[in-house]
């Protein structure tokens, strides 16, 4: 590592010294926002009861689970619509290392992220060299293999109700809330800033062009088929890293209803689908959100009127309903469209109190904004038009 | 002890409704470009409307069909009107939409309706024997309800006005456009004729095993092995890939192991994908 300093080759130019760039007080309100949200997050469980902590620290490994998804779809453009299959090959290796052979949790870990990583280049490599939808299919049928393997050998890997829960991590028990907290913290915080580091790196640059445009990406002379590989094996590692803790932590278990099932699959698009495709944060947010949701949801005692259940109960289609609104009207999803609301906030504001130059000097600032915005109507009544025809 | 003959039977009429199924799948794929994986909840909504007809209404089978295909009908054009016209530019987000909207339906059901499976009256009752296999007359009617249908999508693809229009639409949709062809209403056409096909295959279904909220997925992860083997958009294609994909998915659940349930298919799809991935009839959009 340079200390930053602009003398190793032409690259790091366009980069200020790596001090200056840690410095929290040049960040821009958003990433501002965000480390204040991290700091809250890191004293929250003092706030909290026991049972709330442990709620939080699974709606982390739910972030995760999105983050994970969101490294390879959000950013390549590939859907996949399995990755539960690497949730269950981190969970499962590590869980069965540790049932069958007694092997310590902290070793079992890493050798079901290894699982993860070989799950992922076998699907990876034949699919992802094919263009067309071939990887979303072979995505959504490698969970319905691996739970047809699961409940042929059910003697050895459980069937459809899973396997009995393996060791805790550091020997945790069921009541141990703040330090399972900050196992799935600490997990949560390094997992968000190494997918940052990626994608934000030129790695995630040709990730997001190949999303664009595999041509381009290949008229560059970048191999797409090799940068989505590495993009769904990181994903793959870092599923198979949530997964194989979360079976060790008293808010999980090693059974496909909790790593593997469609409802699984589905519930983590639908989590990166509402905070905002292709942005990580947004992903881990969406997560987040996910499972507080449904926690305050389980807790209302509101009855839907025609079906005649509890609002609990029908959880999952509330939130589908709310993700096609969320797609239909904020397909950003809602970080972004915070983000961008936030900054419209803030011109106001300055051009409201400060003087007129400063006023003159946001101007065509904010012209530009409403400009893009026209365009977007112009586009979408366009987009309307055509579809009249 | 299983009788050969009887397996082959098996095969050969239930491989025709797994082709009903495929050729919904791909006709919207050919012409559209879009995999709409909510083609499985299409067929439990066919199914489930078919068995309300009969135990609501008390109908009889041809009341229990049409409600079928009235139902995924209406679905079908609901679907395509509200959340596929306005993305069909972004097969993308039209995959992930379908994928929700099925996993919605398929809960509500769940909800509504519960884990239990339920019956639909049978098309026809009675057995036959076939040199000393016992054939249910249901499993024939599906049979030769199935190649009807074929029968007739074939010709309305190959010899209609409306069937050129699908082919041209299919080959390039601007090309259509500049020859007067309107390929929205094509694109309608094409799912709500693709979900009719579902809804029907999934009466049928019910009446030759049961219904229930996940039924709809063994049909369309089959699809999706049919539809790759014979490459994705051809009609043809499909129908003998539903019958390859037919025969190894009834012999491997009666020979080998009912546990096997989809995933010799599945593991041939893998196969395809490694060797000929564009399966067998190549071009992606080929739809004759």
């Amino acid at each position: 590592m340079t200390d930053g300093t602009n003398t190793v080759g032409s690259r790091s130019i366009d980069h200020p010294p790596l001090v200056e760039w840690l410095d929290p007080r040049r960040k821009p309100p958003r990433h501002k926002l965000g480390l204040i949200g991290l700091g809250f997050l890191a004293v929250l469980p003092t706030l909290l009861t026991p049972l709330q902590a442990l709620t939080v620290a699974s709606a982390y490994f739910m972030a995760m689970f999105a983050m994970s998804w969101d490294a390879v779809s959000g950013y390549t453009g590939q859907i996949s619509l399995g990755h539960g299959v690497f949730f269950t090959a981190g969970g499962y290796t590590s869980t069965l290392l540790n049932l069958e052979f007694g092997v310590d949790p902290l070793l079992t870990i890493p050798i079901g992220v290894l699982a993860a990583v070989l799950a992922g280049l076998l699907i990876g490599i034949p699919t992802l060299r094919l263009r067309g939808p071939y990887f979303a299919l072979v995505t959504l049928i490698a969970p319905l293999i691996l739970l047809r393997i699961f409940v042929v050998y059910s003697d050895v890997l459980g069937g459809t109700t899973g396997l009995t829960r393996p060791d805790q991590l550091f020997g945790l028990q069921a009541g141990d809330a703040i330090v399972t907290y900050y196992v799935a913290f600490g997990l949560f915080v390094v997992v968000l800033v190494a997918l940052l580091a990626v994608t934000r790196s030129d790695a995630g640059a040709v990730f997001t062009a190949i999303r664009q445009s595999e041509e381009a990406v290949s008229s560059a002379g970048l191999n797409p088929a090799k940068f989505k590989i590495f993009a769904f094996t990181l994903s793959a590692a870092v599923g198979g890293l949530a997964g194989a803790a979360f079976v060790h932590l008293p808010i999980g278990s090693p059974t496909p209803s909790s790593l593997l099932t469609l409802f699984v699959n589905v519930e983590i698009i639908i989590a990166a689908m509402i905070g905002g495709v292709g942005t990580i944060v947004g992903a881990a947010i969406g997560g987040m959100l996910l499972v507080l949701l449904r926690e305050i949801l389980s807790n209302l005692a509101v009855t839907v009127p025609v079906l005649g259940v509890s609002l609990a109960e029908i959880d999952t289609i509330a939130f589908a309903i709310v993700t096609i609104g969320i797609v239909y009207y904020y397909p950003d999803g809602l970080l972004r469209s915070t983000i961008t609301l936030g900054g419209r906030i803030r011109d106001r504001v300055a051009s409201r109190s400060n003087n007129q130059s400063l006023q003159s000097r946001q101007q065509p600032r904010k012209s530009a904004a409403l400009s893009d915005e026209t365009t977007d109507e112009a586009d979408r009544k366009h987009g309307g038009n055509g579809n009249e025809r | 002890m299983v009788n050969g003959l009887a397996i082959a039977i098996q095969a050969a009429m239930l491989s025709a409704l797994y082709a009903v199924v495929a050729i919904g799948f791909t006709l919207i794929f050919g012409v559209g470009g879009v995999l709409n994986l909510a083609h499985g909840a299409t067929i439990t909504i066919g199914a489930f409307a078919g068995f309300y007809a009969v135990s609501a209404f008390g109908g009889g089978v041809f009341a229990a069909v049409t409600a079928a295909v009235l139902a995924s009908g209406a679905f079908g054009a609901v679907l395509y009107l509200g959340l596929i016209r306005p993305f069909r530019d972004d097969p993308t987000i039209i995959m992930i939409l379908t994928l929700i909207v099925a996993i919605a339906i398929e809960y509500l059901f769940l909800v509504v309706e519960g884990t239990s499976a339920y019956t639909v009256p049978q098309i026809v009752a009675g057995t036959t024997t076939v040199g000393g296999a016992s054939v249910p007359y249901n499993l024939v009617a599906i049979f030769v309800a199935s190649w009807l249908i074929i029968g007739a999508v074939f010709y309305w693809v190959n010899r209609t006005d409306t069937g050129r229009a699908i082919i041209a639409t299919s080959m390039d949709s601007k090309g259509a456009f500049l020859v007067g062809i309107d390929s929205d209403q094509i694109n309608l056409l094409m799912w709500v004729v693709a979900s009719v096909l579902a809804g029907i295959a999934g009466y049928f279904f019910g009446s030759y095993l049961t219904i229930g909220w996940s039924m709809g997925r063994t049909p369309l992860i089959l699809s999706f092995a049919i539809v790759i083997l014979g490459g994705l958009g051809s009609v043809r294609g499909s129908v003998i890939g539903a019958y390859l994909i037919g025969s190894i998915e009834v012999v491997t659940t009666n020979v080998i192991n009912p546990q096997l349930q989809g995933l010799a298919p599945l593991v041939a799809v893998i196969i395809i994908l490694l060797v000929r991935p564009s399966g067998l009839y190549g071009k992606e959009i080929d739809i004759a």
